[in-house]
């Protein structure tokens, strides 16, 4: 998030898009309904689906699966033809602003309505909303990133906050809501293939200045990404695979591919702290501890760092993560001489700058802290852009709309969109577990609007199967109003129902690799 | 009336926690929790602990019992009360005692419940009044606070630099005897004057004020406001409001397995607002979204009040200050009382609907542990239909059956290790030394009881509910209609009237099913043809070679019947549609809706009135029912 949680609190126009905030951020949404219900703010809301947080909508904006940059490019046009711009940020922070103003030229509300099915009158009133907005918020979350044009959606989000200067203020800005307590903090710490802590690039000279001083000699060169990965496992280049917190089997798409590529390794390692879907097909098991088991830090979704604090010791057998690591190693005769996860976080913030100036004292005293935090005094940073970005002054982008990549056809004439539900997290290793959780949601559900249900005759509650181009599986119908004709809605929760068997691993975001989960071509039949 | 300074109010703590472990209220960060005595952190400043009182005398877990299966044979351990200690409880404000105070009675009352009695016994509870209402606080509307009038064992009123002190119980009294060194008299007139005046002042300070007098009618009269649409939309079941409810009693049992020999049977707190709370094992929910947020704000500000003559709600504001949707139930009052009067509502109309008369609760002897099962060993298993299996038990202490008297619908049956399932009474009073059930496959713990072999061991508690009336309907002519396994619950009443035929009148019996394998009970039906007087209907969807079956509706076969409808008795168990349907046409050849019997089988989960899971209205239909006259039924919300 470019800005805080507290923050939203104060924005008078929130506009959320591909993201069912209420129940699966229902904190964030807390602040929402402040805003609403005591400051009188006004709320879009765009998503295929009813989603509860709709209902409080001024403007609801029901729009067909990965048209999203649609909506968005017609906004910008509506913004710039109505000149409801923000001129002189504009002019003091931005470039690019004349070739964006162009590309979206003829992209009309009326052209947008062909593609995303919206009245093109709503998408009007909508733009209007938020280009007079005073401070206006962006919340955005999987609904956006996981399609073939997730890089351009987020960009085009930036757009509209940055060329009508919501963006550098409190209540304002572009807010991805992180999907998980600490994705931020794996993030910052380069859990990623081409990025080292801190975001420094991998095999960039800033990298290779940064890190040799405190490491030595490193391989300073980006990675493979988690498709890739699977993929050259698949095809034998990749011989063994060391996968730690992560359930592929469930959550990567493409199923038999996946289960194939992890397979075919010689050797495969799986750390969690239960035996998920994946480490059913480990070579070996390394028993993880859990968040309540370990010390250490998690950085949430508005970038704020806190402390965790171990409140039993790790069950029997099972390590934190970063002990399992260490021992491992040293086991590989490389020094790792860490005693405790504050050396590791004091080893982090010599080379993050944006972790610099924290201390597990100032994160207790302070209840955690915001980065950028440089250095001992610095209070920690609640909003990103205040007097100046990054890179100097913002860049506008091009964007221009690509249809989705799956599309209906007479053999699967229906457009799948999968998400989660409030009580299940991810693949269910964990709230499978728990008894009040798991009851409110023990087995997958298909949702379908009641034309679709009657064009293939199924009612209420009854087993149907789900096929696409890859696959079949089963769930129950839940039959409701709450959906647009055409598409239908499942979690992507449950191993008894995978839906990850039905979604291509082909359709990709061209720059991230991110699959197209929001967008899949099915055929529902009574099963 | 006594004073103690305040000087000394931690001396007086520590000299407590001597002999009692003390809880007081403690500061941590922002908030101000009740935690064991902190002389450090220890506060006074506070206007009301984060969680109330109860969690200390209801906890958020409890363990029933501990179960061990070698070869066979399954041995039951409960808890031993004499290990609870005694506590003391200081620092709980007014409206979090008079939950207290409503948390026994629902415990203590009808169904005693030990897990309950045994801690509340050893806790001593040191209330304090509030100078001071919090921005939430409404508990002069629920008319609670904000000084304590019940559930505590000694009250202190903050004055100055010392506070009043008064006892209200014998433990109370012992606890002032213990620091009596600290304390000095004072003038009881005096002192009775100023905290008139200091609650007088307290109360002048709430900004919230409601009259809540009259809600009972205006929540009756609004049952169907678009409002409850609006906030179904709003609440995301998080369950917030009903975990920091003084109020909530509500719990879910729950198998902790060891291994597949050993486990434990347990309690966690449960909650009306998760979705699946009355969810049955077929998936059938008797409540949805909309009902489901109703529900609550009904039961607290009505329900409980109607069925136990206290308030449902203390007025604590908590379930307002934690709604992550900002449901707010002083303003759905509101909402609601506007849109009455708004809607041409009258005070007159509401005065009238909102007497009640309180219900009168029948003390049921003291059992030593209302969860613990016998230990009951399965002798015979028949099949009845594809997927319904009749089970034969015999208690392992006989002497249980000696002791055992007929009465209530049903027993709870217990699969160790798996859960445990209501199931009705089929049998009459004249078998006593063998219990036998029909038990259809429909869930988890019906799956793992058709899994079980004679000879295997289960746990049986009960008999439990009110049964269907017996004595006040001789004399008349008796229809009966079961509906597939519904069959089995008035079974009860077939046996009893075949076995004293002479005192009825006609008498026919219905089995209705989709097919013949469906129905139940097969050979006692054609035995039943041969008794004079009575005649066996099969009504079928499907035609049969079995048996003379008419293929079509129950409804068809009743003018035929040729009873006399003024002076008849129905009993029905079928699905509440079906109910429905064949009543309407009773009704219509002249029957009274109070003739017209049913039962209503709902989601129970402890047999006793305690859990909650299946309360309809004001009612507990494991306890109040599940047998029902159609005029009870159709007054009943339809939640079942």
């Amino acid at each position: 998030m470019t800005n805080s949680i507290s923050g939203i609190a104060d924005s008078d126009v929130i506009f959320i898009i591909g993201s069912n905030t209420t129940e699966q951020h229902p904190l964030v949404a807390t602040r929402i309904y402040e805003a609403l219900e005591i400051n009188n703010a006004k709320l879009i809301v765009a998503d295929p689906r009813k989603i509860p947080i709709a209902y409080k909508a001024d403007y609801y904006l029901p729009l067909a699966p990965g048209t999203n940059l649609a909506l968005i490019n017609a906004m910008l046009h509506v913004i710039i033809a109505e000149d409801l711009v923000d001129a002189n940020f504009i002019a003091e922070r931005t470039e690019g602003f004349e070739l964006l103003k162009a590309s979206v030229a003829d992209f009309t509300p009326e052209k947008a309505a062909l593609i995303t099915g919206l009245d093109a009158e709503l998408i009007r009133a909508a733009a209007r909303l938020y280009g007079k907005a005073k401070q206006a918020s962006i919340l955005y979350a999987m609904g956006i990133t996981q399609h073939v044009t997730g890089t351009k959606n987020c960009a085009a989000l930036c757009n509209l906050a940055v060329i009508t200067g919501n963006i550098g203020r409190p209540a304002t800005g572009v807010n991805p809501l992180r999907g998980q307590n600490n994705v931020q903090g794996a993030c910052d710490v380069g859990c990623l293939p081409e990025i080292l802590p801190g975001y420094a690039a991998a095999g960039s000279q800033l990298a290779m200045d940064r890190f040799s001083p405190v490491w030595g000699d490193f391989a300073n060169k980006p990675g493979r990404k988690l498709g890739e990965m699977l993929d050259d496992a698949a095809s034998g280049k990749i011989k063994a695979l060391y996968i730690i917190g992560e359930n592929p089997v469930i959550s990567d798409p493409n199923q038999a591919h996946v289960r194939h590529a992890l397979e075919n390794t010689e050797l495969l390692i799986v750390q969690d702290i239960f035996l998920s879907d994946t480490a059913e097909l480990a070579d070996i098991v390394l028993p993880g501890a859990s968040f309540i088991e370990k010390n250490g830090t998690f950085t949430n979704t508005e970038r704020r760092v806190q402390r965790i604090r171990e409140a039993i010791p790790p069950l029997e057998d099972c390590k934190p993560d970063w002990l399992i690591l260490t021992e491992l190693t040293k086991a590989m005769g490389y020094s790792a001489d860490y005693q405790h996860p504050e050396d590791i976080f004091n080893e982090m913030r010599l080379v993050m700058p944006s972790y610099a100036g924290m201390t597990y004292d100032r994160l207790a005293e302070n209840q955690g802290l915001c980065w950028p935090c440089p250095n001992e005094d610095h209070p920690g940073t609640p909003y990103l852009h205040k007097d100046k970005f990054i890179r100097g002054k913002a860049l506008l982008t091009i964007n221009d709309y690509e249809n989705p990549a799956a599309q209906a056809s007479e053999e699967f004439p229906l457009i799948l969109t999968t998400g989660r539900v409030m009580h299940h997290y991810h693949t269910r290793t964990m709230t499978g577990r728990v008894w009040s959780l798991n009851r409110e949601y023990p087995h997958s559900f298909i949702e379908m609007h009641p034309e679709d249900a009657l064009a293939i005759g199924v009612k209420d509650g009854w087993l149907v199967s789900i096929s696409s181009a890859l696959g079949s599986i089963k769930a129950h119908v839940v039959i409701t109003t709450n959906i647009k004709q055409g598409v239908v809605f499942m979690p992507f929760h449950f191993s008894e129902s995978p839906v990850n068997k039905l979604i291509s691993d082909k359709n990709l975001d061209p720059i991230t690799n991110i699959p197209e989960f929001k967008v899949c071509a099915v055929r529902v039949e009574e099963a | 009336m006594q004073k103690l300074l305040n000087q000394d109010l931690l001396t007086v703590l520590k000299i407590w926690n001597e002999q009692y472990e003390v809880f007081a209220p403690k500061k941590i960060d922002g908030d101000v929790v009740l935690s064991v005595l902190d002389e450090e952190n220890f506060t006074m400043d506070y206007i009301n602990v984060t969680l109330p009182v109860k969690q200390y005398v209801f906890e958020q877990k409890e363990n029933f019992f501990k179960w061990n299966r070698s070869e066979k044979e399954i041995t039951i351990k409960t808890p031993d009360p004499n290990k609870l200690s005694s506590r003391v409880l200081f620092g709980v404000r007014p409206c979090d005692a008079y939950g207290v105070a409503y948390t026994d009675k629902f415990y203590f009352q009808e169904f005693e419940d030990t897990n309950y009695t045994d801690r509340r016994k050893r806790t001593a509870i040191v209330a304090v009044n509030c100078l001071q209402p919090g921005k939430n606080c409404f508990c002069t509307s629920t008319k609670t606070g904000p000084f304590a009038e019940q559930g505590y064992d000694v009250l202190l009123t903050p004055v100055e630099d010392y506070y009043l002190v008064e006892y209200a119980s014998l433990f109370g009294e012992t606890l002032l005897k213990v620091i009596s060194s600290y304390l000095s008299p004072v003038d009881s007139q005096q002192g009775v004057k100023d905290k008139e005046i200091l609650k007088k002042l307290t109360e002048s300070k709430f900004e919230i004020n409601i009259d809540l007098s009259l809600i009972k009618g205006i929540l009756k009269k609004t049952y169907d406001s678009k409002l409850w649409n609006a906030l179904a939309h709003e609440c995301i079941s998080c369950t917030g409001c009903t975990n920091v409810c003084p109020t909530c009693t509500c719990f879910n049992v729950v198998e902790e397995n060891i291994d597949d020999n050993s486990g434990r049977r347990v309690r966690y707190w449960d909650s009306c607002q998760s979705d699946s709370f009355t969810r049955n094992a077929g998936g059938h929910n008797t409540r949805d979204s909309v009902s489901r947020v109703r529900f609550r704000i009904l039961d607290k500000l009505t329900l409980i009040e109607e069925r136990f003559g206290m308030k449902g709600c203390v007025g604590c504001g908590r379930c307002i200050s934690v709604c992550p949707t900002y449901i707010n139930i002083v303003k759905i009052a509101r909402e609601l009382t506007a849109e009455y009067y708004a809607n041409g509502g009258s005070d007159q109309e509401l005065e009238q609907i909102s007497q009640s008369v309180p219900y009168v609760i029948e003390q049921r002897p003291q059992m030593d542990n209302l969860y613990k099962p016998e230990i009951a060993i399965i002798t015979r298993i028949d099949e009845e239909t594809p997927d319904i299996k009749r089970f034969f038990f015999k208690y392992k202490d006989p002497s249980l059956h000696d002791r055992y008297i007929f009465k209530g619908q049903f027993f709870m049956i217990t699969v160790f290790g798996q859960g445990e399932i209501a199931i009705s009474i089929p049998f009459g009073p004249s078998q006593r030394d063998e219990f036998d059930f029909c038990v259809k496959k429909a869930g988890r713990d019906t799956d793992a009881l058709h899994k079980m072999q004679v000879g295997d061991e289960v746990g049986l508690r009960g008999p439990f509910g009110a049964g269907f009336p017996y004595e006040s309907i001789k004399g008349r002519d008796i229809l009966i209609v079961g509906s597939g396994v519904g069959l089995a619950p008035v079974r009860t009443m077939i046996v009893q009237i075949l076995d004293n035929r002479q005192e009825f009148g006609k008498v026919a019996i219905m089995a209705s099913a989709t097919k013949y394998e469906g129905v139940v009970y097969k050979d006692d039906l054609k035995e039943w043809t041969n008794i004079p007087g009575v005649q066996v209907f099969y009504p079928l969807a499907k035609p049969t070679n079995e048996v003379d079956a008419h293929v079509g509706y129950i409804n068809d076969l009743l003018p035929g019947l040729g009873f006399d409808w003024a002076n008849t008795t129905a009993v029905i168990c079928a699905s509440p549609r079906r109910i429905k349907a064949v009543a309407k046409d009773l009704l219509a050849l002249g029957m009274q809706p109070t003739d017209i019997l049913t039962s209503l089988e709902t989601h129970m989960r402890c047999g006793t009135g305690k859990c909650g899971h299946c309360k309809v209205g004001s009612h507990y239909m494991c306890v109040d029912g599940p047998v029902f006259n159609y005029q009870e039924m159709l007054e009943l919300p339809p939640e079942y």
